[in-house]
């Protein structure tokens, strides 16, 4: 296939340097920081039981099944530490991420068959419907590797019910199918209640030999007790009922296939399920990689792990944001929007893997004497003044206008404050880009590089934009908060200070809550602390930023609903002028 | 011969440089406490040949730093 606007796109103006020299200290500083990720990480995958045990009761781990079902090299873990609810399972009981499946990206579950069977856990449905977000604005489908022994009953009462609750990812996948957006299951174990439901609601059902779907479990057919408690009596009932379902539990490849026909195919073994995954995934619905390209993909001059030496583990140190984004794109080439307007922003369009694709980024470091120009202030990157919004605005709104998919790199520590910068329409500016964000309808990832704070961090597409976010991934840099901790220690406690300096009181005990506020907003801003509450959807480590990268922007041109033509495209014309 | 002026009003907060060193644009000479942030100064290829500023001062934009031949 040949390219369209070949002349825009086939070499770009260069962009970044050679790393000058490499600083090992701060390249020791990430790397420790990525390690106590990876512990949390290895945390997870090591919980429940052993891999080896479960090879020896004949069943591959969910993190087997996934090696298998991948493409190498392309599995982008989303989630693996998120647990909201603080589990004493460490997790929420599912792996998921995008992969590709025989060449083709999909969103990818799979229940964590070591805990608990594969139960629902608080917190999961909560990631089930973060990560079928991901299908459902990525318009990509969704594969469930499922084995779900159904609720853990000792926790019903918050898992089951409620508005987004256990239930609400049947409904989910009723809405991903009405947008056209099919989901394959491979069905492994016993699958009762929840696991039933989560078995019968995607659009094509596979299943092991020994698997199982049903309304009820043999636990529930066989313990329906009448009395109101449990006596010897129902007790020895139970017992034997038990032992009669085990081998006959309901819902059984000869019911399922045989009967009602819900399954389209039986495996013998676990592989098979999963090489049975990947024929449909042949069956879905992909563009040829080069429909959508502008370009033969290209790596980037320069390599990721220069961003050790590039980014700042003091968070206070500036930085050159070109440099960090001459490691991300294609051949380390780009096309920036409006450089000399509204300076303490990045807008450009770049290519990923040959696509096209638009970049916003925090400039960092001194923004000159005469900047901002309403000021007698001077400007520094990282914050946003008006110039910027406007120019934020503008980009937004031309790429929605050509379906060109956008992704955001945060480091930012507010916009503009006083009535110098309220008199500019700071407070109006930022709204506006929020309604420019929203109007459009072209996906978006955000990567956290660093900072993430007051409303800027809503502002430059962060996770809240839930309608254009696809996911937020942080880094071993990240820091979310509303403000820095002695800021708001300054602001809860200043008053105190004043009464207490007045009062001839000790200023000791508000300067030891300041402290210990000050610790606490630092704890609670850590990568992994980000990453367990769904702050964002995974820390990744420096290197692997731009696979994340491509993993989305393919995603984006693999099936899009909507398009427009390289050559009416506006963005790069208002570029070139 | 060239100064090395600061491009902001700020606080010495680290030199890493000596006289007599050799040192090139992308070297990190001086670093400036300002509005919160620390800020890389840096100059252009040459050797040091005077530093005017030690650590803790406060200066102003435009102020001589350094001199690097």
């Amino acid at each position: 296939m040949g390219y369209a606007m070949h002349p825009y796109w086939k070499e770009m103006p260069p962009i970044g340097k050679e790393l000058a020299r490499e600083l090992k200290k701060n390249i020791e500083e990430i790397k420790n920081a990525e390690a106590e990720v990876a512990k949390e990480v290895d945390r997870v995958k090591n919980n429940g039981k052993s891999t080896e045990k479960m090879n020896e009761l004949g069943e591959m781990t969910a993190w087997q099944r996934l090696e298998y079902l991948v493409d190498p090299g392309t599995w982008c873990p989303l989630h693996t530490i998120y647990d909201p609810a603080k589990n004493e399972e460490g997790n929420t009981g599912v792996i998921d991420g995008l992969g590709k499946i025989n060449g083709k990206w999909a969103v990818i579950i799979a229940s964590n068959n070591k805990v608990m069977a594969g139960a629902w856990l608080n917190g999961q449905a909560d990631n089930v419907l973060r990560i079928t977000d991901i299908a459902k604005r990525l318009h990509i489908p969704l594969v469930w590797v499922l084995n779900c022994s159904g609720a853990k009953l000792m926790e019903q009462e918050t898992l089951y019910p409620n508005r987004r609750g256990s239930g609400t990812p049947f409904f989910r996948h009723a809405e991903l199918q009405k947008l056209g957006i099919p989901i394959i299951v491979g069905i492994y174990g016993t699958n009762p209640a929840g696991g039933g439901y989560h078995s019968i609601s995607p659009t094509v059902l596979i299943a092991h030999k020994k698997a199982n779907m049903a309304v009820g479990g043999a636990g529930i057919v066989g313990g329906m007790n009448p009395k109101g408690y449990v006596d010897d009596e129902a007790a020895e009932a139970l017992i034997n009922a038990t032992r009669g379902m085990k081998t006959t539990p309901p819902g059984r490849v000869e019911i399922h296939h045989d009967v009602t026909g819900f399954f389209r195919d039986v495996c013998d073994t676990e592989e098979a399920v999963l090489d049975q995954i990947k024929k449909y995934m042949d069956a879905m619905p992909a563009y040829a990689p080069d429909f959508f390209r502008v370009a033969d993909p290209a790596e980037p001059k320069f390599p990721t792990s220069d961003l050790y030496s590039l980014v700042p583990f003091n968070q206070k140190r500036v930085y050159a944001m070109d440099e960090v984004l001459a490691r991300l794109f294609d051949n380390s080439e780009h096309m920036e929007f409006k450089p000399d307007y509204g300076i303490e922003m990045y807008c450009g369009l770049a290519k990923i893997d040959g696509y096209i694709c638009g970049f916003i980024a925090n400039n960092q470091g001194v923004l000159g004497a005469d900047y901002p120009k309403y000021a007698d202030y001077q400007g520094i990157g990282g914050k946003l003044y008006r110039e910027g919004l406007i120019k934020m605005s503008e980009f937004v709104t031309f790429c929605g206008r050509d379906r060109i998919p956008v992704i955001w790199v945060q480091d930012t520590t507010g916009i503009d404050v006083g009535d110098t910068a309220e008199k500019q329409e700071m407070l109006g500016l930022g709204m506006s880009l929020i309604y420019s964000i929203e109007q459009t309808d072209n996906p978006m990832m955000t990567i956290l590089l660093r900072k993430g704070t007051a409303a800027a961090h809503y502002v430059l597409g962060g996770p809240q934009a839930n309608n254009n976010n696809a996911f937020t991934l942080g880094t071993a840099t990240t820091e979310v908060y509303v403000m820095h901790g002695e800021t708001a220690a300054a602001a809860s406690y200043a008053r105190r200070l004043v009464k207490d300096k007045d009062a001839g009181k000790s200023l000791e005990p508000t300067i030891a809550k300041m402290n210990d506020m000050i610790q606490e907003y630092f704890d609670k801003s850590r990568p992994a602390y980000c990453a367990k509450t769904g702050m964002v959807d995974e820390i990744v480590n420096y290197t692997d930023l731009r696979k994340y990268c491509q993993a989305f922007v393919g995603s984006v041109y693999q099936n899009p609903t909507s398009i427009c033509a390289i050559h009416q495209q506006i963005t790069p014309r208002v570029i070139k002028g | 011969m060239a100064n090395l002026e600061s491009p902001l009003a700020g606080k010495i907060l680290e030199i890493n440089m000596e006289i007599g060193q050799v040192v090139t644009e992308d070297d990190e000479l001086i670093i400036l406490e300002a509005m919160k942030m620390e800020n890389p100064v840096f100059g252009s290829d040459g050797t040091v040949k005077e530093i005017k500023v030690k650590v803790g001062d406060k200066v102003e934009e435009g102020d001589i730093l350094a001199v690097i031949e």
